[in-house]
Order: C-alpha cells, then structure tokens, then sequence
C-alpha cells in the first residue's frame, strides 16, 4: 500500500506516562534547597514547553506549524528493509531500520528542537541557547533556530569541538555562535576550568553552561533529551515506524535504539508501548559510560551545576565525567526518568558493548547498507546483529525493528581513528 | 455544595496564632482542614510553605496544638505528612493521631515513593480507625489513578503542579478532565492553585472542591490571622459563585 507523506507524519505526539506501570516520580527541589530550580525552569525553559513537560495528556496536538516544518525537512524519514545485512548475516530474522539520518541535520534531534524553537519564537523570544556533544543536537538547533529567525548560541563539548571541526562549521553555516565547553564565560565552566585546564568537557558541564548563559542573557535554554517532553517530541519517529511497519504486514518482535539520555530510544520504542506491544525492547550503550550496569536509580541532577531540578534516574552521578569515547552523544551521566523507570521494572532490557565492538558493527552497517551510521547509532546496530544471530540460532524468523538515528558522515576523523587502532 | 480545603502548618504563623486561625476556620467557610508536620525533606513543597516549616521547627514539640487545632476548628481534620518518615513505627504514629481526634492522613509520597505499599497502607490506616486521603499527581498513571479512587476514603487530593506554591504553567482543565473521567470519588485539587482563573477552570473542569496552602501561608505571614480568613471567605465566595 502506497502512504502518502501528510498520513505517515502524525498530527499528535504520543505521551508514556500515562502508561507507565508506576507513577513516574516527578522533578523535585532537593533538601534545604538554597532556591527552587522548579521556579527556575520558568525562566529556563519556554512556557509552551514547560506545560508540556508537566501536562502529561496521553496525545498533544502537533500544531500546525510545526507538522508543516516536519514535512518540510522530508518526514516521515524513511523506514527501509536492511536485507544485504539480513543476507550476510544468514538470519531469518527479517531487519527494518527507521532512517533519522535522513533528516538535514543528519539525526533525530530535529524533530524535538522545531516545536522548541516554535514556540520560543511564538513567545516572542529573541535567542536561545543550548549544549551538545556530538554536535548533532547543537546543529539541529542550530537550523531550528534559523527557521523560526532566532539567534542561537552552543556550548560544544571540547573534546567533540576538537575532534570534530566541521560540525562547528555547519552550525556557523546556520548561524549559530559555537563555544568549546568547559568556557570561561560562565561560572560553571570556570569551576571546571580551574579543576583543570584541559578539562575535556562532559555534556553535564556543557548544559549546566547553556542554563546559566541562558538565564543572563534572559534568551531561553532548549532541551536535547533526558527530559519527558524532549521524549515526547521524539514520538514522531515511533508513530511513523508504526504507520510504515502496518503499511508492509509487519509487527516487530524486538525494538532496538541507543541510549544517550534516551530521547531516540524513548520516541521511537514507546509509541509501541501506547498500542500494547508484546516486542521486547533494548536500550543500548557504550560499556565505557556503564550507566545501565553500574547506575544508581536515585534522584539526581540533568545538569553537572544543579541549575536543573533533581529527576529519579538511573546516573553515574552528576560530577561523572565519562572517557573520550567516539560517540560524544552517549557521553552522559543519566537516562531518562520514564526510560529508566521501565528498565527498573523490567520491561526495557539492556546492552553494553566496548568500542572495537562497535566499530566492527559500524563497519558491517556500512559494507551491506551503504549507511555510514553515527558512532552512536552503531551501538544499536551491534544490539540488532546480536538478536540476528540470536534468531538464527533459535531458529526463529523475527521482525526486529530499530532506529537508526542518525548518519556518521561527520563522524569520520572519529572511524579513521578506529581504524588504525582496531587495524580493520 | 463545592467543598474547600485549607491547608496550614502545624504551629504556624505562631502556636497561638495557629490556634486561633484554627478556631475562625468553619465559620470562614473552610469545609476540611488539611494540616500538615514539617518534614525533615519537603519533597514536595514550594519555598513559602518550606519557610513555614522553618517558622515551626522553632517552637519545639506540638503536638498538644494538634489536638488542640482538632477540639477548636469543628471541622474534619486531615494531617498530611510523609510516610517516609513514619515506615518504621507506622502503627503508634496513626494510634498518636487517632488519640488527637485526627479524621484522616495523605500522605503525598506514598504513590510516588511507595506504589507497592498502597494497599497494605490504605487498611492499615482503617484498621486505626482513620480515613485515608489519597494523593495523586498528573505523573500517575491511568490504572493506578483509578484505583486509588476506589480506595480512597474521603476524598482523592489531585496536586496539578509538581510542587505547592510555583505557578509553572499547566493545563487545569485538561488535567482535570483526564481524572474526572476515571474517578468516583470526590475530586479536590490543589498545588499551585490560588488565582482566581485557575480556580475556576478547577471548578469548571468538574473537581468537586479545591485545597489552598500557599497563599493562605503568605496571607497568614503578611496580615496575620484576620487577613488569613479572609482570605478563605474569599475562597469560599469564589466556590460559591463559580
Ligand atoms: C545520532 C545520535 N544518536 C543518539 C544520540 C543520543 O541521544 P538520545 O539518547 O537523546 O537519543 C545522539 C546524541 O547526541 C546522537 O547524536
């Protein structure tokens, strides 16, 4: 059956928390606070999306402007059949992947910065600002930003600014100022400076600086991931998955993302949660950052500096600052409250996987499909060539379905750099 | 007839002040007094009411005011605290409140922080001869809001804001209008309500009463106990009217 575009795109994101088997602990001050970062979210965060973080309706309306730019940049992305790789592999299973690197920016983190820069813009907003690691967030704001005429300022974590330059580029392409984090225009970044002067930067550090830039400058601050409602942005990429995997006669078995603070996971995987899938879920990430292995589910803060008001999650904790690793966006200290709320009870499993590993997945990905895929996205792909093998030997012809969220085309000083080491 | 819930803390502004804003409080046209112990972590309180357990932390033990507030106000009273702090002598806690002729307890953390204690709870409170309030929060979900309708005793407490006293913005009316649909019981709202507007679409959204705390606190501190119930007449007339 032939879609076309207006019916794959939704016209209203998909909320978990209703869902969710136990009440999702919500955002809190933490003892003796010196001042309430409830309060301050207010002047952090535009109102819209503020309500929409606390008003946890199972659908919200897409408004109209937003669905529009959605189209615009080619949603729905395409949901394709990774049969060379399923051929390779000499699996039964039967491997779909939801292409997020289809987008301009190269990744998901369009579709939750639009309705964020929108409804700055409809506040009457004039700037925003914002961190990244990898630089794929900060480019999505980046050009979110251009699209609704606001200025935008990003705080790059150094070692992804120096590992990868060309990001930097296309930001300032968009328009936006781009700053190696930790910097030495806030007090968060001199704090960390002065702890050391190389320090190598963390995304904790980066928000803490973008909160705190945000706040003097009174422009507002957009959230990348970790928060319900940069989840419930993301949505559009499971609602549309659902919509493509209908449209073939498939029902996936197992659903498969990487887990940075698990933005991609969370909207690509929950829409099937909504429509009561049996799949199982696997959340995926670097055994260098071993947050599902060795986190704590405890209240603590998103940011590094505590700007932000504590959230129950799984976390290495908040001063954790995680190795060089290639993939910069996995590089964070936490998970998504509604995401680790489900790994606690069980209903989402988990992966750990070390570097070389990854880059042979990557390198697979690549010589079957063609798709260079992020180093973060690579991480999914061993998860998928694993439960591959996994049927293969149970014998079992299994629809596994996982999200591929973003290109590797900018990542490449970072492949070049595997393979020498990894000699491949 | 629309039902009011004030909300003061224990002692506070003063223990006899406390008292004597206690004692106006049915004549004012306040329905259930809600009354809550300082916490050692107010977990879910805004900066006013955290000051007011700070105020009160100074007057050293008050129980005696609560038996007290219970005699003079002639109105049911409902402590609210957490049950954080009473898990290990839960028994003798909600014994020292039924001997003070306490109606009911809330305790705001116990579907947040204790989901799987709900039911042994909910009868352990009955079986003490108490009623039990319980409170939920839009980050509940559906299955569990209905549940707790069905259990609850004499009202369920719906806090529409994360926290007491911090106008972040919400929808009232929508959030309202998701549990209305799955409850029973009688709906009290509250968290963050106290403008008038958002007491209104509270109203209008089918709640069948609303619990003020902040302001009243801020009033208590600013004017004492006069502008304190006058401001639940206010309240009162706006419940009234609506
Ligand atoms: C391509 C890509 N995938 C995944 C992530 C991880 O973030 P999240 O878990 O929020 O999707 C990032 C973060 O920068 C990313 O760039």
């Amino acid at each position: 059956m032939e879609l076309n575009p207006r019916d794959i795109v939704p016209e209203f994101w998909y909320n978990i928390i209703p869902d969710l088997p136990r009440p999702l602990p919500p955002p809190r001050d933490p003892p003796g606070a010196d001042f309430s970062r409830i309060d301050l979210l207010r002047d952090i965060m535009p109102q819209e999306v503020l309500r929409q973080q606390f008003t946890v309706e199972r659908f919200v309306k897409i408004p109209e402007e937003v669905r529009d730019r959605y189209l615009n940049i080619g949603r729905p992305t395409p949901l394709l059949r990774a049969r060379k790789l399923e051929e390779k592999l000499r699996t039964p299973a039967r491997i779909y992947f939801k292409y997020e690197g289809a987008t301009p920016t190269g990744s998901h983190k369009i579709n939750a910065a639009i309705p964020q820069a929108y409804y700055a813009q409809a506040e009457g907003i004039s700037a925003v600002t914002t961190e990244t690691g990898a630089g794929q967030w900060g480019t999505a704001v980046a050009l979110a930003a251009s699209m609704f005429g606001l200025k935008s300022s990003v705080f790059m974590v150094r070692v992804s600014y120096e590992q990868k330059p060309m990001r930097k580029t296309i930001m300032n392409l968009y328009g936006a100022d781009v700053y190696a984090s930790p910097t030495n225009f806030t007090e968060a970044g001199k704090r960390a400076l002065s702890r050391d002067p190389n320090h190598p930067g963390s995304l904790g550090i980066a928000m803490s600086e973008a909160v705190e830039y945000a706040l003097k400058q009174r422009w507002k601050y957009l959230v990348g991931s970790v928060l319900d409602v940069v989840l419930l942005y993301q949505s559009v990429i499971g609602l549309e998955t659902s919509t493509q995997l209908e449209a073939v006669g498939e029902e996936p078995d197992v659903l498969i993302g990487c887990v940075g603070g698990g933005s991609n996971f969370g909207g690509f995987a929950f829409p099937f949660l909504g429509h009561g899938t049996k799949a199982r879920l696997i959340a995926v990430g670097p055994a260098e950052v071993p947050k599902f292995s060795s986190g704590k589910y405890e209240y603590d803060y998103p940011d590094e500096a505590g700007l932000l008001p504590m959230i129950k999650m799984l976390t290495l904790g908040r001063e954790y600052v995680p190795p060089p690793i290639y993939a910069g966006g996995l590089r964070y200290h936490g998970v998504a409250p509604s995401l680790s709320l489900l790994m606690q009870e069980g209903r989402v499993e988990w992966r750990e996987y070390e570097e070389p590993e990854i880059f042979e997945a990557a390198k697979l990905f690549s010589e079957t499909q063609g798709i260079v895929p992020a180093p973060e996205s690579a991480h999914a792909v061993k998860a998928v060539v694993d439960e591959a093998m996994r049927a293969k030997r149970d014998g079992e012809r299994r629809t596994i379905a996982f999200n591929l969220s973003g290109h590797g085309l900018l990542d490449l000083s970072n492949y070049e750099s595997m393979m020498k080491r990894f000699k491949s | 007839m629309r039902k009011l819930v004030v909300y003061d803390t224990l002692g506070f502004p003063t223990p006899q002040d406390f008292l004597k804003f206690s004692e106006g409080l049915k004549g004012a046209g306040c329905d259930i007094y809600e009354v809550g112990l300082p916490p050692k972590y107010a977990k879910y309180d805004g900066p006013v009411i955290r000051r007011s357990h700070q105020t009160v932390s100074k007057f050293g033990d008050l129980s005696g005011s609560l038996k007290e507030a219970v005699e003079v106000s002639k109105v049911p009273v409902v402590v609210l605290t957490y049950l954080e702090e009473h898990l290990d002598r839960l028994r003798e806690f909600l014994k020292s409140l039924r001997e003070s002729k306490v109606e009911g307890v809330l305790f705001p953390d116990l579907l947040i922080d204790f989901p799987d204690q709900l039911e042994a709870v909910v009868s352990k409170v009955r079986s003490e001869g108490l009623k039990n309030v319980i409170f939920t929060a839009p980050s509940v979900p559906d299955s569990i809001i209905k549940r707790s309708g069905e259990i609850t005793d004499m009202f369920l407490y719906y806090g529409v804001r994360p926290t007491t006293g911090i106008p972040i913005p919400v929808d009232v009316g929508a959030l309202i209008r998701r549990v209305r649909n799955m409850v029973r019981s009688d709906l009290i709202v509250g968290f963050g309500l106290s403008s008038e507007s958002d007491l209104r679409s509270a109203l209008r959204a089918g709640a069948d009463g609303v619990a003020v705390g902040t302001a009243l606190i801020t009033e208590l501190e600013g004017r004492g106990v006069t502008g304190g119930l006058a401001l639940v007449r206010k309240y009162r007339e706006i419940l009234d009217g609506a």
